[in-house]
């Protein structure tokens, strides 16, 4: 098969970046490893604000509907359940369906794989009952299951919080938030408080000892401050973060520098949004763990640096589009409280292009810019 | 920490680590092993880590393989469980006239010790069920097994240190010079002077060797190795070309590639190496892959380790090899005896580093 840009990964930003692409008439094959596309807008049922500029207030589930709607009249085709599982040595992506590899030759590759939930392992965390917040997420949003009825909640980032919170409106009842630092990593005032005041116990400088059951979890052994205690539990939900999906980067031989902001381990890319690797440029979370906007943002980027060089967008226009995208981006970050992790994207970019004697970019000190 | 030792070794890899720990057990020197990344980030982290013997040939490697295998067993007892079994291990083959040439290699072995029996379909499938009926024989010894690479490199680690040796990880070392008898080796973290010194560095060896202005004859050649789902038992022995790990995983591939140091995996080389792996054992078919990964062998240009002193530059070592799960019991005791006592119990002469030279006259 070929195709002028492949994009792995059909979430927000593939998405995003499949529509700039083809709307400037590049041909897009776009393959989703999953049953549909959307990624992890298809279980998001808040409402997102702070969305690029062409986009309305929307709850996340019609906002994955939005997206793949914009693509319906352009020149774009998806294969679901379809996996990028290796390159072959002349560079063509083996794609898998399960049964068959399909090579596909591709000018252009970007990946969007977004990010996955870190694991926390302890004796008993196979036992089913034992998941992670996101899985709970997915189980209420999505397939509207109740995950459990006495729960315990390990970590406490914000997304955690705010999972706590539906627990509490999905009548799961919290046994308790643990966490192993001496305080909350969500800074988000408006949800701890009212966390607290719901009477959530919080066991900081805590840890979870073990999980058993028979066939699923029953009884989970907490260890706050060194003291022991048992409790009946059938649900424990480990919220530890994610971070940035790196296989098809490792296959692909991309280069990868370490920056906790953006979620630990990312590929290095340019201002273009392009890797190491020749030709494969990257978007979404794979990018560094970001808001909405940010995902989508960073997918209309790629896609415009793609169509530049194809040929497809001359070096002025897009070079003048990259500079309002980032801008906007820089806008979405900083007020979304996510400065930090613009400046890191700043700082990772600035590092990238110096050691691969990359023209320096203007983009450089938009930090410093007010939105 | 000083920065004098007696012995420095560079790389603590499963040979460097063999090494320190073996040189630690007499507690006669001060060691300290230096590497710039963590112990597996080498090659001893993407390995089949087979204990193999039996068709390596000619037989007198054969023999020092044996030699190694039968220390595993005390190896475990001194530092701990390193998932050490004596498997057996079976080489298929599927066409009868190579039946004629199993037959001399167990002839050649059997003058050095080693025991192979060379069986014909059913013996084998006896012995291993799940193997395909379309094999025509395989030859056999009980002497191979496997071991897991990641508590032998741990445990060698740990025991050294038990011993007072030192370890200093994610510090490369950048230089190294030598004047009035002393090593001087200049790393990221500092400097550290040694009496003796020992390059172990695995596939970055070359490197190393540029350093003290040698040229080390190895070359670097790429393996990679299909990892499955876990999966019920379904292969007893240690087979050429696969294995099964207590885990239930079945490593599977021994491909090999001169593309310098490349860690990547190719789809070329993991399809083919799939298509071996059903055609050996067919209920594979069914099986989920869960990893890919490649490890770069360091390969002297004859095949042979590389052990002993560094001709010309008096106290300085070296042990470089393919193999190295296999021997690293040996290869510790050996460099042992020759770092303390300055002879070894088994002749080196055949792995000298000065082989090289005398080729060439
Ligand atoms: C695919 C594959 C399958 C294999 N299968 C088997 C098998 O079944 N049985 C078997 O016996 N062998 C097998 N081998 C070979 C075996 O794995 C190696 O012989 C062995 O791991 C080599 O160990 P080492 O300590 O020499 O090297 P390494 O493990 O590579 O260690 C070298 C260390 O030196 C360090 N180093 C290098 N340069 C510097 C520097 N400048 N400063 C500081 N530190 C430095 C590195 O960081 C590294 O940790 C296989 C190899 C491959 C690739």
């Amino acid at each position: 098969m070929e195709t002028d840009l492949l994009i792995i990964g059909g979430g927000p930003a593939g998405l995003n970046a499949a529509y700039e692409a083809a709307s400037h008439g590049i041909e897009t094959l776009v393959i989703e490893e999953s049953f549909s596309m959307g990624g992890q807008l298809r279980q998001q049922t808040q409402v997102l604000d702070k969305l690029p500029k062409q986009f309305e207030k929307q709850r996340g589930t019609t906002l994955a509907r939005t997206l793949i709607e914009k693509l319906s009249t352009l020149n774009v085709k998806v294969l679901l359940k379809h996996t990028m599982i290796g390159t072959y040595q002349d560079g063509r992506i083996g794609v898998s369906n399960g049964v068959k590899t399909i090579p596909i030759t591709a000018k252009r590759i970007i990946v969007t794989t977004g990010a996955a939930e870190e694991a926390s392992v302890f004796p008993g965390w196979t036992l089913p009952g034992v998941m992670t917040i996101g899985a709970a997420q997915i189980l209420m949003n999505r397939e509207y299951v109740q995950p459990g009825k006495n729960a315990l909640v390990l970590g406490s980032n914000t997304f955690s919080l705010e999972i706590v919170k539906q627990f509490k409106e999905m009548g799961v009842t919290v046994r308790g938030i643990i966490e192993s630092n001496s305080e909350l990593i969500s800074k988000h005032e408006k949800i701890i408080k009212s966390i607290k005041k719901d009477g959530i116990p919080l066991y900081l400088n805590s840890y979870i000892e073990n999980a058993t059951g028979v066939g699923e979890v029953q009884k989970v052994t907490l260890n706050h401050n060194g003291i022991t205690e048992e409790m009946n539990i059938d649900l424990v939900c480990i919220g530890k973060g994610v971070a940035p999906i790196l296989e098809p980067f490792e296959i692909m031989n991309c280069s990868f520098t370490y920056q906790i902001r953006l979620g630990g381990w990312v590929p290095q890319y340019s201002i273009s949004m392009e890797t190491s690797s020749p030709s494969a440029y990257i978007a979404g979370n794979a990018a560094g763990i970001t808001s909405m906007g940010g995902i989508l943002l960073t997918g209309q980027l790629a896609a415009v640096s793609v169509a530049e060089s194809l040929g497809f967008l001359n070096e002025k226009l897009a070079t003048e589009k990259r500079a309002s995208l980032w801008k906007e981006l820089h806008c979405i970050e900083t007020t979304a409280d996510l400065r930090e992790v613009f400046n890191a994207r700043m700082a990772l970019i600035k590092d990238y292009h110096e050691e691969a004697n990359l023209l320096p970019s203007s983009l450089f000190d938009l930090s410093l810019e007010e939105c | 920490m000083t920065n004098q030792y007696d012995v420095v070794v560079i790389g603590s890899g499963v040979i460097g680590s063999s090494i320190a720990y073996h040189l630690s057990e007499s507690k006669q020197k001060e060691i300290l092993v230096i590497d710039k990344g963590f112990p597996l980030s080498g090659t001893s982290g993407s390995t089949q880590a087979w204990v193999w013997v039996h068709n390596k040939t000619p037989s007198w490697y054969g023999e020092l393989s044996m030699y190694s295998a039968e220390l595993y067993p005390f190896l475990e007892r001194k530092i701990g469980d390193v998932e050490y079994k004596r498997t057996g291990g079976i080489a298929p083959f599927f066409n009868e006239s190579d039946r004629e040439k199993a037959l001399r290699l167990a002839e050649k072995q059997a003058e050095v010790g080693i025991d192979i029996e060379v069986l014909n379909r059913e013996q084998v499938l006896e012995k291993e069920p799940a193997l395909s009926p379309t094999i025509a024989g395989a030859t056999y010894s009980k002497i191979d097994g496997n071991v897991n690479p990641f508590r032998l490199v741990e445990l060698y680690i740990k025991a050294a240190k038990r011993n007072g040796a030192e370890f200093s990880f994610y510090n490369p070392v950048i230089d190294i010079d030598k004047d009035n008898g002393n090593f001087t080796i200049t790393t990221k973290e500092g400097v550290f002077y040694a009496k003796q010194l020992i390059l172990a560095g695995g596939p970055w060896t070359k490197g190393l060797g540029e350093l003290l202005g040698i040229d080390i004859p190895v070359k670097q050649v790429r393996g990679q190795i299909i990892v499955t789902e876990p999966l019920a038992p379904l292969i007893k022995h240690t087979i050429g070309g696969m294995r099964q790990a207590d885990n239930g995983e079945i490593l599977i591939g021994y491909s090999k590639e001169e593309v310098g140091y490349d860690r990547r995996t190719t789809l070329d080389v993991i399809q083919d190496t799939a298509k071996m792996a059903v055609d050996y054992l067919p209920d594979l078919a069914r099986a989920n892959i869960v990893r890919c990964f490649s490890g770069i062998r360091v390969m002297p240009h004859d095949g042979f380790p590389i052990l002993g002193e560094i001709p010309e530059i008096d106290n300085a070592f070296i042990a470089v090899m393919h193999s190295g799960i296999t021997l690293s019991p040996l290869v510790g005791t050996l460099m042992t005896e020759l770092l303390t006592e300055g002879e070894t119990s088994i002749d080196l002469k055949r792995l000298r580093f000065n082989r090289f030279n005398e080729c060439n006259v």
